[in-house]
């Protein structure tokens, strides 16, 4: 992750003020995550071609999101409801449809392992990447409510 | 892989093994994780002893014995009894059955299967009724009317929801359990409540009166007396739909088991008549239908053989009086776990010896004179095992074994008497 001071190398540094800040709180703010490159009008100006696309890789992959699936393993007793029932298993893993467990290579967001649901890509969950707030499947037919969704 | 937790024998399990030793099962459910770790079933934190040597009471204290000292003092054991049992063997492979019906016959025993109370109820209402059967991929892929009675497949074999009954999206339930109607009936309410559309709590001894009730609802004739609570739905469930099974469980045989059945049997017959409609029993042990298979093929009944009787052989569906045996062989079961303690207690008092294959210590091996460990079927042996709707499953041995089979002890014990 760039400091503020790296970050301020690949922006205009005119301080127009068409953002709303300073180029220097600009940074600042895109350090903090607060701003995304993009955010800057001055740089999509021909001029400055190719400096979003450095300020990105400057700043690195977004962080993870939060968790926002919680599993209570002691309550969980294996049946693979949840698996069968996720709207991303549903159109992207054939086995989980059909109500059969994942294969190693499948990708999907959780499976049954040693008797137990464990998450695998939360940044599959429907939920997240869709913000579809309203998929609920997996803790809706979780029989021993071990699903808890946030 | 195939995990032998259940009657469903399910076949995506993924293990992950390293310089033979197991470190991860995918795709397991908890009931089904205790055939692969040393734990108890559905709860992975309670550790299960393996019994490492072949075990022998000297002066009542168990002592680690060589295999053949062990074999010689079972065989002593069980040829000199006037009265042997043998039982068990729902949780032991098809191959060792066969093993087990060749030595009842041999020493003019009772062969009980462990779970007989729960079966017999069924097959003599089969045998009355006819009914219509169907595999688990027909049931998943038509059956649109699901009821559970007295089950708790969450508990008994939890995946069976999600691949066959409930779930499972099939050929004509695309849509899984929004192309399928669950109910369930039981005397308290279950997780099973969770996903059904009815479910009907009934008050202990009142299941035959709610079942008669639904016969006449069925008839258009409804009784002048007040019915059980959820009659009137449960006709109107079980009269709609194209395919319709009635999955049974433990909690049906309980009491009035074989009255209960008759009439269960008797309600999917008549739906029968308009629809396929089948009566399914939901079993627990993995390879309780290998056993009746075999029966059946060897002895052309479902009903526990007796080899002892003075005709020869007398089959029965009768469970068996332990207070009449005087010596005990059990295989693939632990059937001090759930005999009553005066029993128990009795057979004790009576001194009748008992000889235990298991793998795992259990209050059966405890109680035994001699003990044999031995290899898990499907995991460190090669077997046969016949899913709970008769379909055959080759099971293979992944993990080396230290020890010798059901299949292999029970020939040598044939051997040596």
């Amino acid at each position: 992750m760039a400091t503020p001071d790296e970050l301020l190398e690949f922006l205009p540094g005119s301080d127009c003020g068409q953002c709303g800040l300073t180029c220097a709180e600009f940074a600042a703010a895109l350090s903090r995550g607060d701003l995304a490159p993009e955010d800057c009008p001055v740089l999509h100006e021909p001029d400055f071609a190719g400096f979003i696309d450095a300020l990105h890789e400057l700043l690195g992959p977004p962080a993870a999101p939060a968790p926002a699936m919680h599993l209570d393993p002691d309550r969980c007793n294996g049946c693979g409801i949840c698996v069968a029932m996720c709207e991303y298993h549903l159109g992207n893993c054939d086995e989980a449809r059909l109500g059969r467990g994942p294969r190693p290579a499948d990708r999907v967001v959780f499976k049954v392992v040693n008797g137990a649901v464990v998450v695998l890509r939360q940044d599959l969950c429907t939920r997240l990447i869709q913000a579809a707030e309203k998929c609920n499947k997996c803790a809706d037919h979780c029989p021993t409510g071990a699903i808890t969704l946030t | 892989m195939i995990c032998t937790g259940c009657g469903c024998l399910c076949d995506d399990l993924d293990l992950t093994v390293a310089e033979g030793q197991l470190l991860e099962v995918a795709n397991v459910c908890l009931w089904g994780l205790s055939r692969f770790f040393p734990c108890k079933r559905s709860h992975p934190r309670k550790e299960r002893r393996r019994i490492l040597k072949p075990l022998a009471r000297l002066n009542g204290r168990p002592r680690e014995v060589s295999y053949e000292t062990a074999l010689e003092q079972a065989a002593e054991i069980l040829g000199a009894a006037r009265r042997p049992l043998l039982y068990g063997l729902t949780n032991t492979g098809s191959r060792a059955q066969e093993a087990a019906l060749h030595l009842a016959r041999k020493l003019r025993a009772r062969l009980e299967p462990a779970d007989l109370a729960f079966t017999a109820p069924y097959y003599h209402s089969l045998r009355k009724h006819g009914l219509y059967w169907a595999p688990l991929e027909v049931i998943r892929d038509e059956a649109d009317t699901v009821l559970f009675w007295g089950a708790n497949p969450l508990h008994s074999c939890p995946r069976h929801p999600v691949r066959y009954s409930v779930f499972a999206r099939g050929r004509f339930t695309e849509r899984g359990v929004e192309d399928r109607r669950v109910a369930a009936v039981d005397l308290y309410r279950t997780e099973v409540a969770k996903f059904c559309h009815l479910f009907v709590q009934v008050e202990p001894g009142r299941e035959l009166q709610l079942l008669s009730g639904i016969r006449e609802h069925l008839e258009g004739a409804p009784g002048p007396g007040p019915a059980v609570k959820g009659t009137r739905k449960l006709a109107g469930f079980l009269s709609q739909g194209d395919f319709g099974v009635i999955f049974f469980g433990r909690g049906a045989t309980y009491n009035q088991g074989f009255a209960l059945l008759d009439e269960l049997a008797g309600l999917a017959a008549r739906l029968g008549e308009e629809r396929p409609f089948v009566l399914f029993p939901l079993s627990a042990d993995f390879n309780a239908a290998g056993l009746y298979q075999l029966l059946f093929n060897e002895l052309g009944s479902p009903e526990a053989p007796d080899f002892g009787h003075e005709s020869g052989l007398l089959t029965t569906y009768a469970t068996a009086d332990w207070g009449e045996f005087d010596a005990v062989l059990v295989v693939g079961a632990d059937p001090w776990w759930f005999l009553p303690e005066e029993q128990a207690l009795a057979l004790q008092a009576r001194r009748v010896p008992v000889v235990s294959l298991s793998p795992y210590a259990n209050r059966t091996t405890a109680s035994a004179r001699v003990v044999f460990p031995t290899a898990l079927a499907g995991l460190e042996a090669a077997e046969v095992a016949y899913r709970m709707d008769g379909l055959p499953v080759v099971l293979k041995q992944v993990l080396p074994a230290a020890w010798p089979t059901d299949r292999e002890i029970l020939l040598d014990l044939a051997k040596a008497i």
